[in-house]
């Protein structure tokens, strides 16, 4: 009787070793998944980081007045040439 | 020892013939303490062994458990990313990227082949000779650049030099350049701010680096956790008060004044009357942040801010405020500045034209020294003291912004009637633009002042009243009229909206002696009048050319620039387009 106990116990021992190990591996596996999705992350926040810096350089004020008046023949506006529409006004 | 005796007995006994040990060479007897002494020895030397064990396995384990994680724990550092500085409509005006130094050990690195060598001084933008001079250095650890940024990075990688290898770091990139430099400021190599709201804001926009200790497989891959992290903390984004579009348009109006009349320097602020928000702060001559190889004083100063200059008749409208104030005149007394000079003392007070007589708003509108020193000689000392300092006047500013001077107003008690009438129109006081343009929010405001922000502010602060409303309005209304076809700003006026404002004209001080031909031309104004939005202030100095004065110069900068901004903040406009009457000879300021 206590023979065939011991077998199971070791049996059971075994099997949660074994348990035990393949946990440890998927806890691993899954660690390193997460290790690489934060990676990612960090990594998406600098290519923001540099998008934005990219539509700051790109939107510079000196650089739409220059294409505005260069390349689209555009003048600034003149009050002179303005139109002004107050509200009541027949 | 009985034992072992035995044990030799015995072993002869089951000998043949004759016993090795009662061959008679060898048949000496030794004295019997000799081998309990080598027992003992024996036994000793297994129970030191025992304890040792015992003591490292048991007592004293540390050391040899950190030398064993020390092989299987490393420790990762977690940088922080130093916090974006962003203009009020949250574009981006300075950012950190990551980038890498390039390190090397110099013995190494020199082995390889001298083509590698070339191909690799070529990437990092240098000579040859510059990389061996370098390279030539007893240290084991030379940096050979900062701050190389990733895809150049990437292509050394691809060299696969020995002994050659990378520092993660920061580099911050200014896409807006010399037009925000001023307010921005920038960082050295070591991601410290060293100029304007980089340095002042130092320690929120820093961040803290953490560090993790972790296990590492084979492969170089995290796979656990061990012990406490250290988070790392970015460092805080902060907004800054400046306004992008209005700091391009206050920057571009300067390059082209400055241009336009041969001055040495100028610069120009916006400051927002509700608020005390600085929209705007330009200088020139100016500097690109991202390329600092070549840098003077004149490109790096901040003239709005720690430059003091004699603001010149700009005071004017402060001693007429107090005198409105305390009832001692009215905007119609009269005063007669006929001959068009005064003997103060030993010293003259004299005017560019002779005038007659004139009412108080007028002395104001034609800038009359000899009106505002007989205006000013009256007032004890002590009241045109106290109004110069609440108008924030010789008082160290409260910006936040480093490198702010207080200028100098001299303490009351010194004062000599000469000196009171001098500083009534603004000589023998200093002040810096900023302060100029800030103490005429007592003007723009009805009477009160509120400290002024460089960073965005969402509630409006409390004022500290310093005039009543209704002294304010009538000068108010003298400022406007300053900006007429009869006052010295002519050049001022705005298509479209009704401004105001006071020119400035100083003599520089060059060796303690008040120059004659190279002067400050300053303008301060507020636009528009009807309900003042912004006060700006211009300051152009050391014109060359034949006129020099602030009406001049430094008015038609302010027109232009007041035309954009109010344009750009979609301020509707409170006047008629056509009545602009600039007469062909414009009233001449007064020095």
């Amino acid at each position: 009787m206590s023979f065939k106990i011991n077998i199971l116990l070791a049996a059971l021992l075994v099997s949660c070793a074994l348990a035990l190990v393949n946990s440890q591996y998927k806890t691993r596996n899954l660690f390193i998944e997460l290790e690489k999705l934060q990676q990612q992350s960090r990594q998406l926040d600098i290519d923001w980081a540099q998008l934005q810096l990219d539509q700051s350089t790109l939107g510079k004020n000196a650089r739409i007045e220059q294409i505005a008046r260069t390349e689209l023949n555009m003048a600034p506006l003149s009050p002179a040439r303005t139109q002004y529409l107050t509200e009541g006004d027949k | 020892m009985k034992r072992g005796g035995n044990g030799v007995n015995s072993r002869v006994a089951a000998s043949k013939g004759m016993s090795f040990s009662k061959s008679p060479v060898l048949a000496v007897s030794l004295p019997t303490w000799r081998s309990r002494v080598v027992l003992f020895v024996l036994f000793a030397a297994f129970a030191t062994l025992a304890v040792r064990a015992l003591w490292l396995q048991g007592m004293s384990n540390e050391f040899l458990q950190k030398q064993g994680k020390s092989r299987y724990e490393r420790t990762i550092e977690l940088p922080a990313t130093r916090g974006k500085i962003m203009d009020r409509n949250g574009q981006v005006l300075a950012s950190s990227l990551p980038v890498k130094a390039v390190w090397a050990i110099p013995e190494d690195v020199l082995k390889s082949p001298p083509g590698k060598l070339a191909e690799l001084a070529r990437l990092l933008d240098m000579s040859n000779a510059e990389l061996r001079k370098k390279l030539n250095s007893d240290r084991t650890f030379v940096y050979l650049k900062r701050q190389v940024e990733m895809d150049v990075i990437a292509k050394i990688d691809q060299l696969d030099i020995r002994g050659l290898d990378t520092r993660k770091e920061y580099k911050r990139f200014y896409p807006q350049g010399e037009v925000m430099t001023h307010v921005v400021g920038f960082t050295n190599v070591e991601d410290a701010g060293q100029e304007s709201m980089e340095l002042a804001q130092q320690k929120t926009l820093q961040g803290a680096t953490g560090s993790r200790r972790v296990i590492k497989d084979r492969l170089g891959r995290i796979v656990e956790d061990v012990g406490l992290s250290k988070l790392p903390h970015d460092g805080q984004d902060l907004t800054l008060s400046v306004d992008s579009k209005l700091q391009y348009i206050a920057f571009s109006h300067i390059k082209e004044a400055v241009e336009k009349f041969k001055a040495k320097a100028g610069a120009a602020v916006v400051l927002d009357v509700k608020t005390g928000e600085v929209l705007a702060l330009a200088n020139y001559p100016t500097y690109n942040p991202n390329d600092r190889r070549v840098l003077t004083g004149e490109q790096l100063r901040n003239r709005v801010v720690t430059d003091t200059f004699e603001p010149g008749s700009t005071l004017k409208p402060f001693t007429v405020a107090l005198a409105l104030d305390t009832k001692r005149v009215t905007p119609n007394t009269m005063y007669q500045t006929a001959p068009g000079y005064m003997v103060i003392g030993d010293r003259r007070v004299r005017d560019m034209h002779t005038y007659g007589a004139l009412s108080v708003a007028e002395i104001i509108q034609k800038s009359s020294n000899i009106g505002m020193a007989k205006i000013a000689l009256p007032i004890p000392p002590q009241e045109m003291w106290e109004i110069f300092t609440k108008s924030g006047f010789g008082q160290q500013p409260k910006f936040g912004f480093p490198g702010a001077v207080a200028g100098r107003v001299r303490p009351y008690k010194s004062w000599k009637p000469i000196e009171q009438a001098n500083m009534a129109f603004g000589h023998g006081i200093s002040v810096s633009l900023l302060q100029l343009a800030r103490s005429y929010m007592i003007f723009a405001r009805d009477g009160d002042i509120i400290p002024l922000s460089f960073q965005k502010i969402t509630e409006p602060p409390v004022g500290q009243q310093v005039i009543s409303p209704q002294t304010a309005r009538q000068v108010r209304t003298m400022l406007e009229s300053v900006v007429g076809p009869e006052g010295t700003a002519s050049k001022a006026q705005v298509p479209g909206y009704r401004v105001g404002g006071k020119t400035g004209t100083a003599q520089k001080l060059i060796n303690g002696r008040y120059s004659n031909n190279r002067n400050v031309g300053s303008f301060v104004g507020i636009a528009p009048m009807s309900n003042p939005r912004f006060i700006i202030a211009v300051m152009l100095d050391d014109v060359s050319g034949v006129y020099r004065t602030g009406g001049w110069v430094a008015a038609p900068t302010f027109a232009a620039l007041a035309a954009s901004a109010l344009r750009a903040a979609n301020v509707p406009p409170d006047s008629t387009v056509t009545d602009i009457i600039i007469p062909e000879n414009p009233l001449e300021d007064n020095l």
